[in-house]
């Protein structure tokens, strides 16, 4: 049981990290990027390269592979995003879809398919409290709950903060009260794309990169968001950690003691709890419901 | 080069079943659906398991196919009503790779990533030549009857919902009956694809319903026109035909599937560049 707890741990803060920025993306753009999970691989991938192939250190690795995400992040909105979000909110979701396929074309041809580590060799762990961790685990579970707090700080304690909520009710609202809301815009956007780099570093470190999970990562994202009320912040956090305790402890319980579930169905079981909680709840856990014909 | 030919106009009319259904959900009823497959993937294995492998009679095994083409459009239906338009295009992403994730994972009946092979082919297509002319007839009847659906009542029902779900509603046009008839359409349109395509193969491969096989379907909608139905019919003639074009040049075989998506991604991004204006319309005002 401590075991499942703490892989759920392990699991939530990678998949808190992406879906905490993609909510505030949410929230202030009102758009949906689904090459998400092909930045998070880039990211990855980035950093497997410096410092696997090119012999760099690992973190000049890390921060090589953070900076090509938010250069990344920074040419999709350019790209992919500005021209056409003013035009109807739904374009960037097809835009993005053909990002998608370009860049896992691109992903394909510089790593190819087979998994990459960006750590090589086993790794050390730890026994405690009944479950088994790594070093690096440990450090990834504190530094998500340290950014999650620093999130936590700037959005409600700080003048920055209050204006990217400004930005989030209104944009032109907050335009007219003089705050920047299109470079907001694009400062928003370009952190997404670092948060996700760094869930890329993060996967890569802990277990391995693989070209064919990207939208399996882009769409346990979303479902977080949607699932917490899109553009909640706090919501899409919570639901990140709720979406992967319900992986590991579907899956890893013997159900009445002799049934359980095979680990293969782990994304099935994610995604059919989001539909399951949306039959309850269709507006998402911490959002009123809004009003159709 | 005839045989060739006969492959190329093969494809073309299997592909139009499923492009053109889809362009009335996603090209006219402007539906942000992505998880068209997700009826090939249940109305294919609910044919072919009971088919192949414990030997039904085909009309029962089609019965069956059919039968999981109808719940998935009540499920896509209640999706549609619950979920804002963007969620629901997520949604539909979700639940196409959830399907096959248990299709992966129940090897027991589906055999995984082996998919299913032996699957006969359908009545009067044994040859190649039989085969095309066939399938071709066939497409041109779906195509005809889809054509007067969206020229039809139940087509200004779609569109006028695409325009805005209250002024629609005040007209008396039901939501509910209007999503489940467009999937229930577009999701025939996708088993009749898969019925050909795996019938033309002999092999039902989970690998033909992954989620690139449903940005191609986006790709032709986009650069056709969303919601034009001459428009639509041309882009999959030139698509398929550039798609299957690539096989000829002289590249490594690991070459071949990453340029593909590139291209395919580029012809997307263009064709989305290109129609930015009227992909989705901007609602009309008095």
């Amino acid at each position: 049981m401590t075991q499942l707890i703490a892989n759920g741990l392990i699991a939530g803060s990678l998949a808190a990290l992406i879906a905490g920025g993609l909510a505030l993306v949410y929230g202030v753009l009102g758009v949906f990027n689904l090459a998400l999970g092909q930045m998070v691989l880039i990211g990855g991938y980035s950093t497997w390269w410096f410092h696997q192939v090119a012999g760099w250190a690992l973190f000049p690795s890390i921060v090589m592979g953070i900076s090509i995400g938010a250069l990344l992040s920074w040419f999709t909105f350019e790209v992919f995003i500005r021209p056409f979000y003013k035009l109807h909110r739904f374009l960037p979701l097809v835009t993005t879809i053909a990002l998608s396929l370009i860049l896992d074309g691109m992903i394909l041809l510089l790593f190819e398919q087979r998994p990459r580590s960006i750590l090589s060799g086993a790794k050390e762990t730890m026994h405690i409290a009944g479950a088994y961790v790594s070093k690096e685990q440990i450090i990834m579970i504190v530094l998500t709950m340290g950014i999650l707090f620093i999130f936590a700080y700037v959005l409600h304690s700080t003048s920055f903060g209050r204006k990217i909520q400004a930005v989030v009710q209104h944009d032109h609202a907050a335009m007219s009260l003089g705050i920047r809301a299109p470079a907001l815009h694009r400062f928003v956007f370009i952190l997404s794309g670092v948060l996700a780099s760094c869930g890329g570093i993060y996967m890569g470190i802990d277990t391995n990169l693989s070209p064919t999970i990207a939208f399996s990562i882009t769409i346990k994202a979303y479902a977080a968001i949607i699932a917490g009320g899109k553009g909640n912040f706090w919501g899409a956090v919570f639901c990140a950690y709720l979406i992967a305790f319900s992986e590991q402890f579907v899956v890893g319980i013997h159900w009445f003691g002799a049934f359980y579930v095979p680990p293969g169905y782990q994304n099935t079981v994610a995604l059919a709890f989001i539909i399951i909680l949306l039959l309850v709840k269709p507006s998402g856990l911490f959002s009123s419901a809004s009003r159709s014909a | 080069m005839g045989f060739y030919l006969l492959h190329i106009i093969s494809l073309i009319a299997m592909n139009l079943f499923t492009v053109m259904s889809y362009n009335l959900v996603f090209g006219k009823g402007k539906i942000l659906h992505f998880g068209q497959l997700a009826f090939s993937i249940i109305g294919i294995y609910a044919f072919c398991v009971p088919l192949v492998r414990y030997q039904w009679p085909l009309w029962s095994a089609l019965l069956l196919g059919c039968l999981g083409v109808l719940l998935v459009a009540a499920f896509f239906t209640w999706l549609s009503l619950h979920l804002e338009a963007d969620g629901f295009g997520v949604m539909s992403i979700a639940v196409h790779l959830m399907f096959l994730s248990v299709v992966l994972n129940w090897q027991g009946v589906t055999r995984g990533a082996l998919g299913i092979p032996g699957i006969p082919r359908l009545p009067y297509m044994a040859s190649l030549e039989s085969f095309t002319l066939v399938v071709v007839l066939f497409s041109a009847l779906w195509m005809i009857f889809l054509w007067y659906v969206g020229k039809g009542a139940f087509g200004r029902m779609l569109s006028a919902l695409s325009e805005g779900q209250w002024p629609a509603a005040s007209l008396g046009i039901s939501r509910s009956m209007v999503h489940f008839v467009a999937f229930t359409i577009s999701g025939f349109g996708a088993l009749l694809s898969n019925l050909t395509w795996h019938s033309y193969l002999r092999l039902l491969s989970p690998s033909d319903l992954q989620f690139p096989a449903m940005i191609f379907y986006v790709m032709i909608v986009v650069a056709g026109g969303a919601g034009s139905f001459r428009g639509c019919f041309i882009a999959t003639v030139i698509l398929v035909t550039l798609k299957e074009g690539l096989r000829f040049l002289n590249l490594a075989p690991n070459l071949v599937g990453p340029l593909q998506l590139i291209l395919f991604g580029v012809i997307l991004f263009t064709a989305v560049w290109v129609r930015r204006e009227t992909v989705f319309p901007k609602q009309r005002v008095v």
